[in-house]
């Protein structure tokens, strides 16, 4: 073997209810390595621990070999020289990741300057060209407040690389990108071992991992569940939890039981039409659901796609068109919400919250323990506040709180995307099995297309040109 | 590579500024209408006959007749109807004739100039003095969040806050004047006197602006750019002069628009506390002595020099923030 | 379901109270406590002069001394916190209340009614506050309404922009609207979702507002525009006590050490920095 650009022997973590097992990797010229795993699994802490930023109360050991040179991971001060210059870090959230004072091509020459040492004069001009390189040319004098969550994940790119370090760390760089983004960055990352670097992702989407290949480590609570070639890990897994995370993959889920006879609709309109911001998100946009219909909506993000769901409930107001809801449910017509702590006031306990909506409405009490036990939804979750129980379970207690009311239409606004795979599919699961049961019909917001094929009836597909914007319905299911 | 250069030009940071200043000069307009107002609202609810309790005060009281009160009826406009004699006074205020201090005699406008000098040597002295101590010491703290350095300025600015100005200037005082006879307590002339005045300002003012920087750069020093400015490469210093110091100084520069309250108002009880002669030892002997066109002018000349003090620090947020010129 | 008949009784949130929170709170109980105790378990007048006994040191019967006059400093102390709290907490309250309604009603409704509410307080905010209050005070010279109107109507606009402002962002939150969806009243609406969040907030003002309006009142008593003599008032307190130095030094140290600690006391209450 050549002589490695990473390497990791036994490298642990522990502090503060934190612990991860020994863990050790080598990486050469052109390979990848991807750390793949749910929130809380550790693989932060992973790549914190080989840069040195670890947050206080935490500290790392064992021994690192970076391009040569050999370091002891507990002394966390020693591996600053190279930042920039042999070691990249592309941040996680590129957002707040750039200053928000400070044009963006000057965010990129700075690199240039400080870290490549170029002149004044030199620097820039190396930052416009990386940039119009990027296709950014446009966004180098704009803040970064003015730029997309894509745009400034490529700033950042070449900020951090601007240095030609040989090692690129990347710790959640696809976070809240759309699948077209994500694969751009993808195509990023994928340079630095094309150029003979070597590139340790952190991430928690399978494919993501699917598509830089090399080497996956799957991660679990601190500890390596599974690793080997992202071929074989990723097609066949040999560990349980690693079959379980693949089967989470929408594309793998069972099929939902199909929809029986079409009954009238509980909503329907014609002629939509919205604009916003002095852009037209769509035209003439028309739709039926009906009772225990699970109709699915995607699309890039800012395409109108939450507030078509938005005007069907009467929350926001069409510019045009016509809108039909089922006679006699005044409350029927409910939502779910995205970020599902953010759906509930946090400072007072589960059990008021329910007991307000019971005394509001004079609901029947026997109706909840069957309904929480069927959501998987235990009797102590009740005592505490909703910042206090998992993101899976608040969000199966907003579908037990609104399933209370009766609902006829449920608009359920990527319900899913704070949740991990596992959790994503089983909730999934439940609300198409519980609308069928209780024929509701359902518009399920998502931005992963495959996951709308899988489980939905109808899909809307909104396109983000600014003229066009409408599919009319094909039954994507046969 | 065109289109490149074509987008280089960035706006020049002037950019977006005439709406902000129009809406200064409109709080200048208010500031103007109020005082008017409320002096004018003064001189009608005096009790008493006015006009002879201010000959009196004017001329002495055996000098007073009736001719001298009607003198000062006439210049009061205390015999017109009321709602005429108010925009004859707001007309009056709009020409800048502010007319003649009851007690000396004099035109209002020369003693206000005379006075403005000596109270904006104080407040430039007070905040030069505050922006070297306050936020210096904040920055360096907020580096270090919960550091013994962010502690011992946290209790010593927290004490500070807790007296006020005249308790500090009494203090100073009795410590520097009185028992160790270093400076002068009051008076004003030698540069001396200016010390202790400018000094108990500029410790109340230091103490909150020391909090706001301390909790603006740990703020910046927590930032996901702060870290990423650090792990691209650019090392400590140049990370804290290229990131940190623009980004703190932001919501520091901002609150010295709030700061310019205090200072407005310390100014009046210190200047009294120490018998500096400015601006806010007049207006505090103007109400005593009831003299109204004093009170006016005074009251006028700090409001504007309020509003004109944040103008500066307006114009200051937006060469420091370019988010405010796009925004 | 028991879980369900198991809420706890309590229907308001208050917010809970850090560290350094107690600690002003304590505090402020202490001398509250000493301010309302004193006129209780002792009959000395803080007007009664006796000029045979001026100046005296603390003794048994006098046991923070006297004054100038042969007046008991206790007594005068005791007064003087009172007038001083009583003052605060009136200005508070009625800069408070109006500052909170108007606040969630322009930030909830928007609109025309959002603009006028908003351009009358940047109106308030025109004159530095201390320079508003003194030209009310020259109009009724030493009348205690003067002061507390000049200064409840400098502090209600600071209510007034934060509640505004806070409302205006939850108003369009998720959490209110599912609730809305839900079928609940505003009245619910403002119990459950902006009291909580707006409560911590309105207390730190409250606390700031209080400390401030105090400084205020005894800042004009020292210059000698506030409260006339023989008000026992900290400001005016101090400034009659100062041609004393020499002769009584723990007598002027009295009303400023008080005053300190009932500022302090309250800032600490407030809990957080100034911002």
């Amino acid at each position: 073997m050549s002589t490695d650009l990473l390497q990791a022997r036994d490298l642990t973590i522990r502090g503060e209810g934190v612990t991860i097992a020994p863990f050790s990797c080598s990486l050469g010229p052109g390979d990848r390595l991807t750390l793949l795993g749910e929130t809380g699994s550790g693989k932060s802490l992973i790549a914190q621990a080989i840069m040195g930023t670890l947050p206080k109360g935490l500290c790392a050991q064992g021994r690192l070999v970076i391009d040569g040179e050999a370091f002891d991971a507990a002394d966390s001060t020693s591996r600053r020289a190279l930042w920039g210059r042999r070691l990249a870090l592309l941040p996680q959230e590129p957002w707040h990741a750039l200053d928000p004072t400070m044009r963006a091509v000057s965010q990129v020459a700075e690199s240039h300057r400080h870290v490549a040492g170029r002149d004044r004069r030199a620097a820039f001009q190396a930052a416009w060209s990386d940039l119009t390189e990027l296709g950014l040319a446009e966004a180098g004098s704009k803040l970064p407040g003015e730029l997309s969550g894509g745009m400034a994940q490529r700033v950042a790119f070449a900020a951090a690389s601007a240095g030609g370090a040989p090692i690129v760390i990347a710790d959640e760089p696809t976070k809240g990108l759309d699948a077209p983004r994500r694969d751009a960055v993808v195509e990023l990352l994928a340079r630095t071992p094309e150029a003979a670097g070597a590139l340790l992702t952190i991430t928690h989407d399978i494919d993501v991992a699917r598509r830089l290949g090399g080497e996956v480590v799957i991660l679990r609570q601190g500890q390596v569940v599974e690793r080997g070639p992202a071929q074989q890990v990723l097609t066949d897994p040999q560990s349980e939890y690693g079959q379980r995370l693949l089967a989470a993959e929408p594309s793998r889920w069972p099929l939902p039981k199909p929809l029986g006879e079409r009954q009238a609709p509980v909503i329907s309109a014609s002629g939509l039409a919205k604009t916003r911001g002095g852009r037209e998100l769509f035209r003439d946009l028309s739709l039926t659901i009906v009772p225990g219909e699970i109709v699915g909506v995607v699309g890039p993000s800012g395409c109108g796609k939450s507030t078509l769901g938005d005007m069907l409930l009467g929350v926001t107001r069409a510019d045009n068109g016509e809108i039909d809801r089922a006679q006699g449910h005044t409350l029927g017509f409910q939502k779910l919400y995205q970020d599902p702590p953010a759906a509930f006031s946090p400072h007072w306990r589960l059990s008021r919250l329910l007991d307000d909506l019971v005394r509001r409405h004079r609901l029947d009490r026997a109706a909840i323990p069957p309904l929480m036990a069927r959501l998987g939804l235990d009797e102590n979750l009740l005592g505490r506040r909703p910042g206090e129980i998992s993101g899976g379970e608040l969000q199966r207690f907003a579908i037990l709180r609104v399933l209370l009311l009766e609902p006829c239409f449920l608009f359920a606004d990527e319900p899913t995307s704070r949740l991990d795979p596992i959790t994503q599919r089983q909730t999934l699961e439940l609300l198409v099995e519980l609308a069928r049961e209780r024929h509701c019909g359902v518009m399920l917001v998502s931005h992963d297309p495959a996951l709308i094929e899988r489980i939905c009836d109808k899909r809307i597909s909104l396109e983000a040109t600014p003229s066009v914007a409408k599919r009319e319905l094909d039954p994507v299911m046969a | 590579m065109s289109q490149a250069l074509a987008s280089r030009t960035t706006p020049r940071w002037t950019a977006g500024l005439g709406g902000l200043l129009l809406q200064r000069l409109f709080q200048a307009g208010l500031v103007a209408w109020m005082v008017g107002t409320l002096t004018f609202v003064l001189t009608r609810s005096l009790p008493g006959d006015m006009a002879y309790r201010i000959a009196a005060g004017r001329y002495g009281h055996d000098m007073v007749n009736t001719s001298a009160a009607e003198a000062v009826r006439t210049e009061l406009a205390l015999d017109q109807p009321a709602l005429g004699a108010y925009f004859g006074w707001l007309w009056d205020l709009l020409q800048f004739d502010l007319g003649r201090s009851l007690v000396s005699g004099e035109p209002v406008m020369a003693e206000l100039w005379h006075q403005l000098g000596h109270s904006l040597g104080l407040a430039a002295m007070a905040v030069l003095l505050s922006l070297l101590l306050g936020p210096p010491l904040g920055l360096i703290a907020g580096l270090k969040p919960n550091g013994w350095l962010d502690r011992v300025s946290e209790v010593v600015a927290s004490i500070l806050r807790a007296l006020p100005p005249f308790a500090v200037g009494l203090l100073l005082i009795l410590i520097f004047s009185v028992s160790l006879g270093w400076l002068p307590a009051a008076g004003h002339g030698r540069s001396a006197h200016g010390v202790l005045p400018a000094l108990t300002l500029a410790l109340a003012l230091a103490a909150i602006s020391s909090r706001v920087a301390r909790n603006a750069m740990a703020d910046v020093s927590q930032s996901a750019y702060y870290a990423f400015s650090r792990t691209k490469g650019l090392g400590e210093r140049l990370s804290f002069l290229r990131h940190g110091l623009r980004n703190a100084a932001v919501p520091v520069v901002a609150y010295l628009g709030v700061q310019f309250v205090y200072l407005i108002e310390g100014v009046v009880i210190v200047e009294t506390l120490f018998a500096w002669p400015g601006i806010g030892h007049a207006l505090v002997h103007a109400i005593v002595a009831r003299d109204v066109p004093m009170i006016q002018g005074t009251a006028l000349i700090m409001g504007l020099m309020f509003v004109a003090l944040n103008t500066v620090v307006d114009l200051l947020c937006h060469w420091l923030d370019p988010r405010r010129r796009s925004a | 379901m028991n879980t369900l008949a198991m809420t706890p009784a309590r229907r308001w949130m208050l917010p809970a109270l850090s560290g350094r929170q107690r600690l002003g709170a304590a505090l402020l109980v202490l001398l509250l406590a000493f301010a309302w105790l004193v006129p209780w378990l002792s009959d000395a007048d803080p007007a009664r002069q006796q000029l045979t006994r001026i100046l005296q040191l603390p003794s048994l019967a006098e046991p923070l001394g006297t004054d100038h006059l042969g007046r008991s400093l206790l007594a005068r102390l005791a007064s003087a916190v009172q007038l001083s709290f009583g003052m605060a907490l009136l200005s508070v309250v009625s800069a408070a209340v109006p500052g909170l309604v108007l606040g969630v009603i322009a930030g909830w409704r928007g609109g025309w009614l959002d603009r006028v509410l908003g351009s009358l307080a940047d109106a308030c905010l025109a004159l530095p506050g201390l320079l508003l209050v003194l030209l009310l005070v020259a109009i009724a010279p030493g009348n205690f309404w003067a002061l507390y109107v000049g200064i409840s109507l400098v502090l209600w606009i600071e209510y007034f922009r934060v509640v505004r402002a806070r409302t205006r962002i939850l108003v369009t939150t998720p959490q209110l609207e599912a609730s809305r969806l839900l079928g609940f009243g505003p009245l619910y609406l403002f119990r459950r979702h902006l009291w909580p969040e707006l409560a911590p907030q309105v207390l730190t003002l409250a606390a700031f507002g209080a400390a401030s309006a105090i400084l205020a009142m005894a800042a004009l008593g020292f210059v000698s525009v506030g409260l006339r003599p023989p008000t026992a008032e900290l400001g005016l307190m101090m400034i009659e006590l100062l041609p004393y130095y020499h002769e009584a030094p723990w007598a002027m140290a009295q009303p400023i050490v008080v005053l300190f600690v009932l500022v302090l006391s309250l800032n600490l209450l407030a809990g957080r920095d100034p911002r």
